[in-house]
């Protein structure tokens, strides 16, 4: 069973005209088999959230725990190596390396050899619905929710049962929203994932297990949703 | 993995890549072309600022024209002759002024006499014969007069001989009264071969039997000058009148007159034994030397050390070599006796008319040390060339060689300033700046020449040359700059999303370096590598096409004639620049470049945290 716990998480950066406070006192909690939905305005905090979750940055006062261990005593390049995978609306994929390199990047950074990491890249990108002939194919010749669902192979390949998603259904249309949103959820709920969206939508904050709304760098509110 | 995919995602944009490669090259290429030449020209500048030698003679102009009339008893009148004349003499001290930066000063040098045991002169026709005479008539000498020979105290003449004295030309203030001789009566005189015999007295003899005739002189005055050119008085001189000659009576050697007439008929026995020596700085500053009408056949130059130090030393002759049978390594010593300002070929044109002093005796010897043959010179256009000419048996030696005006009571001859024999060494391609600071020296009369065998021109070219090579080397620098910080920006700010989503799949930042930096340099490097290979060959096709003026140069530069010597010596000249020191600094400088510049992008592009990049771009 793994976790996260948010204590007391504060952090703020400085722009070209002042320091802003993004993140203020936050205190929550994250478990596997989870999809949570954070939601909340544009510069309520959230992505800034998402990333002292991923390990990007470290929180000025307060810690997050990983399995109760600080993270920012961890190695955070570690953490998100193995431990952590992102998703974002604008999907971000390496546009010079086919879908499949797309996949296999993140485990041979993991040390898997080039031969096992492609059947495993192969194996992902089957289970998120691609066809073979789209394994060869760059990101500018899918379409955006090929391009996502790579993306989600990719972070599935990786060995971490973290799953951070930003506006992954941003740039989708609503079928292929709701294909991401299943898959979002087939993760927490079969492969036991924590997965936590950072989104806008309303709909897919309806269907996460549990919704929590910031504002102005504050955790309002967590609602546990059936 | 890390450079795998880096090289996989190069490889994957071709476009960008292969013009990379090639601004790449192109940049190395001009800074290898561009360094390699300026090199070569500079180079070849340090070759030829060895091998040029700038020299400078300095002359005082004659400024007044004066017409002069002159007896000539053959043809019955009087010849007028039109001559420049100098004015006031200028002292060689005006050479020394600030700014003139010589290399070897400017020194107004004499010539030596030295005696020797060998004798190294023959019969001439100016040779100064000196005799009793006995008129065999009562007369005026206006014409061919008959004299016996009584006594021969100087000369190749017999006693007994009936030979023809002729008053033919006058004082040389254009008086002409010729003098009397009276029958029974000795004379004593000097005696010039002058032409042939004319006149009623005469009237025997055929034109075509050529028999001399000579002019009879009666002077026994010294030749004595200071160092100032100023005549040292002289009280026999003074009392010296024109036309008045010695009678021979008991007793007329032992007076004034008589020891003088004795030590004159000496003195000419001495100039069958003078060789000339000429002290100098440098042997380039003898234009012979310098123009190559003299060189050096065996042996070596007197080096610069040697002519600094003063160390005794000396080339000599050829034909001087023969007649004392030495060889190069052998000494050989050098009595000077008296010094000469006239210019080193007046020795050639006779003998001089008096080697007395002010009190009547033959010079005395002023320095004598043994001198080692360094070197064999020969002359290959005669002499030389003209009033530069070296005199016959010219021996050659340092300056230095001599304590300062070691000869100041020795001046038998003074002359103002002469290109032959006032000379100086400037640095190669100081002419302009020299001129410039002898003209602020306001000094009028004098003429300044200078020699260098075309190294003004030479240096201009290398110049330009040079000009051209910096304009290639800093639109290399230019270029290579530009060209990086454009791909830079396009390879790493313009790659920031990729290097973001690395960082977030846990890449370190070394990695992300690793992965973006790895197929830019390596890409600099290749086109360093080409464009630096051929910035080398374009260089190595610059110095072939500068050989042949290269070899030209040098001809017109060695002293020495040594075949094998100045073969060896064009080989050297022409291999001596290889371009590949430049080539390879210019690559690694396109390298170094690559480096730094896109590590200072990389540092900034890694300095943004990834999500902030990562939302910029969606946004």
């Amino acid at each position: 069973m793994r976790r996260i716990e948010v204590k007391e998480v504060s952090y703020s950066y400085q722009n070209k005209y002042q320091k802003i406070e993004a993140v203020k006192k936050v205190s929550c909690a994250f478990e596997t088999q989870k999809m949570y939905a954070v939601t909340g305005e544009s510069g309520s905090g959230k992505s800034t959230f998402l990333s002292l979750l991923a390990g990007l940055d470290c929180p000025e006062t307060g810690a997050v725990l990983i399995d109760g261990k600080d993270l920012s005593r961890m190695d955070r390049d570690m953490y998100r190596r193995e431990q952590v995978s992102m998703i974002y609306q604008a999907f971000h994929l390496f546009p010079l390396l086919t879908a499949l390199e797309n996949v296999m990047y993140p485990l041979e950074a993991q040390g898997m050899p080039r031969k096992e990491a492609r059947e495993k890249a192969a194996s992902c990108l089957g289970e998120v619905g691609l066809e073979e002939k789209i394994f060869s194919q760059y990101p500018k010749m899918m379409s955006g929710g090929e391009q996502q669902r790579v993306a989600i192979a990719r972070a599935m390949a990786a060995k971490g049962q973290i799953l951070l998603a930003d506006e992954p259904t941003g740039n989708l249309d609503s079928e292929n929203e709701e294909r991401i949103v299943e898959f979002l959820k087939k993760l927490a709920h079969e492969k036991g994932y924590i997965v936590i969206v950072v989104t806008h939508n309303p709909d897919i904050a309806q269907q996460a297990d549990v919704r929590m709304i910031m504002r102005d760098g504050r955790m309002i509110s967590v609602i546990e949703q059936d | 993995m890390t450079l795998y995919y880096s090289m996989k995602q190069m490889f994957r944009s071709p476009l960008k890549s292969i013009l990379f490669f090639l601004l790449a090259g192109v940049s190395a290429f001009l800074l290898a072309l561009g360094g390699g030449l300026w090199k070569m020209n500079r180079e070849m500048l340090k070759e030829f600022e060895n091998i040029f030698t700038t020299v400078g003679t300095v002359e005082q102009k004659r400024e007044k024209a004066e017409t002069v009339k002159r007896w000539d008893a053959g043809k019955g009148e009087y010849e007028y002759y039109t001559y420049k004349k100098y004015g006031e003499w200028i002292h060689n001290d005006v050479l020394d002024f600030a700014g003139a930066g010589y290399i070897l000063e400017a020194e107004q040098r004499p010539y030596f006499g030295a005696l020797t045991d060998e004798k190294v002169r023959g019969k001439a026709d100016m040779e100064l014969l000196v005799a009793e005479v006995a008129p065999l008539e009562t007369g005026v000498a206006d014409s061919s007069f008959p004299v016996r020979v009584e006594k021969v105290l100087a000369g190749e003449i017999k006693e007994g001989d009936i030979i023809y004295i002729c008053d033919h030309f006058g004082d040389e203030t254009g008086n002409y009264e010729p003098s009397r001789f009276e029958e029974g009566k000795r004379y004593v005189m000097g005696l010039h071969s002058i032409s042939s015999v004319h006149g009623p007295r005469v009237e025997h003899i055929a034109p075509e039997e050529h028999v001399p005739e000579y002019q009879p002189s009666n002077s026994v005055a010294s030749r004595q000058y200071t160092l100032d050119g100023e005549k040292v008085y002289d009280a026999v001189e003074e009392a010296e009148e024109y036309g008045e000659f010695d009678v021979v009576t008991e007793g007329f050697y032992e007076t004034e007159r008589g020891k003088r007439w004795l030590e004159e008929a000496k003195s000419q026995e001495y100039q069958f034994h003078t060789v000339p020596v000429e002290p100098v700085g440098g042997t380039k500053l003898l234009l012979p030397f310098y123009r190559k009408e003299a060189q050096i056949s065996k042996g070596r130059d007197i080096t610069e050390e040697e002519y600094k130090e003063g160390r005794p030393v000396c080339l000599i002759p050829e034909n001087l070599a023969l007649l004392f049978r030495k060889e190069v390594g052998d000494s050989v010593t050098l009595p000077l006796y008296y010094a000469d300002y006239l210019p080193r070929s007046s020795y050639d044109g006779g003998y001089q008319t008096s080697l007395l002093n002010a009190e009547g005796k033959i010079y005395p010897v002023f320095h004598e040390q043994d001198y080692e043959i360094v070197g064999i010179y020969k002359t290959t256009a005669a002499l030389g060339n003209g009033d530069h000419a070296l005199a016959i048996n010219e021996v050659v030696i340092p300056w230095n060689a001599l304590p300062e005006n070691v000869w100041k009571d020795n001046i038998v001859g003074a002359y103002p300033m002469l290109g032959s024999t006032t000379s100086f060494q400037i640095p190669n391609g100081d002419i302009e700046r020299f001129m410039s600071a002898w003209e602020k020296e306001g000094v009028k009369g004098l003429e300044i020449r200078f020699y260098d065998n075309g190294y003004t021109q030479l240096k201009a070219g290398i110049e330009s040359r040079k000009l051209m090579a910096w304009i290639f080397l800093t639109s290399g620098c230019v270029l290579t700059v530009m060209i990086l910080i454009f791909f830079s920006n396009l390879f790493i700010t313009g790659q920031q999303e990729r290097i973001a989503v690395e960082r977030i799949l846990g890449r370190t930042k070394r990695q992300c370096v690793l992965s973006i930096l790895f197929g830019l340099v390596l890409l600099a490097a290749a086109g360093a590598l080409a464009g630096s290979a051929a910035g080398f060959l374009a260089t190595d096709r610059a110095v072939q096409a500068t050989e042949g003026t290269t070899e030209f140069d040098r001809t017109f530069s060695n002293t020495i004639i040594d075949p094998g010597k100045e073969e060896e010596e064009d080989l050297k000249a022409a291999g001596q620049y290889s371009g590949w020191e430049m080539a390879f600094v210019a690559g690694c400088t396109v390298l170094l470049a690559a480096a730094v510049i896109s590590g200072v992008f990389m540092r900034q592009v890694l300095r943004k945290e990834p999500l902030q990049i990562l939302g910029r771009l969606e946004e």
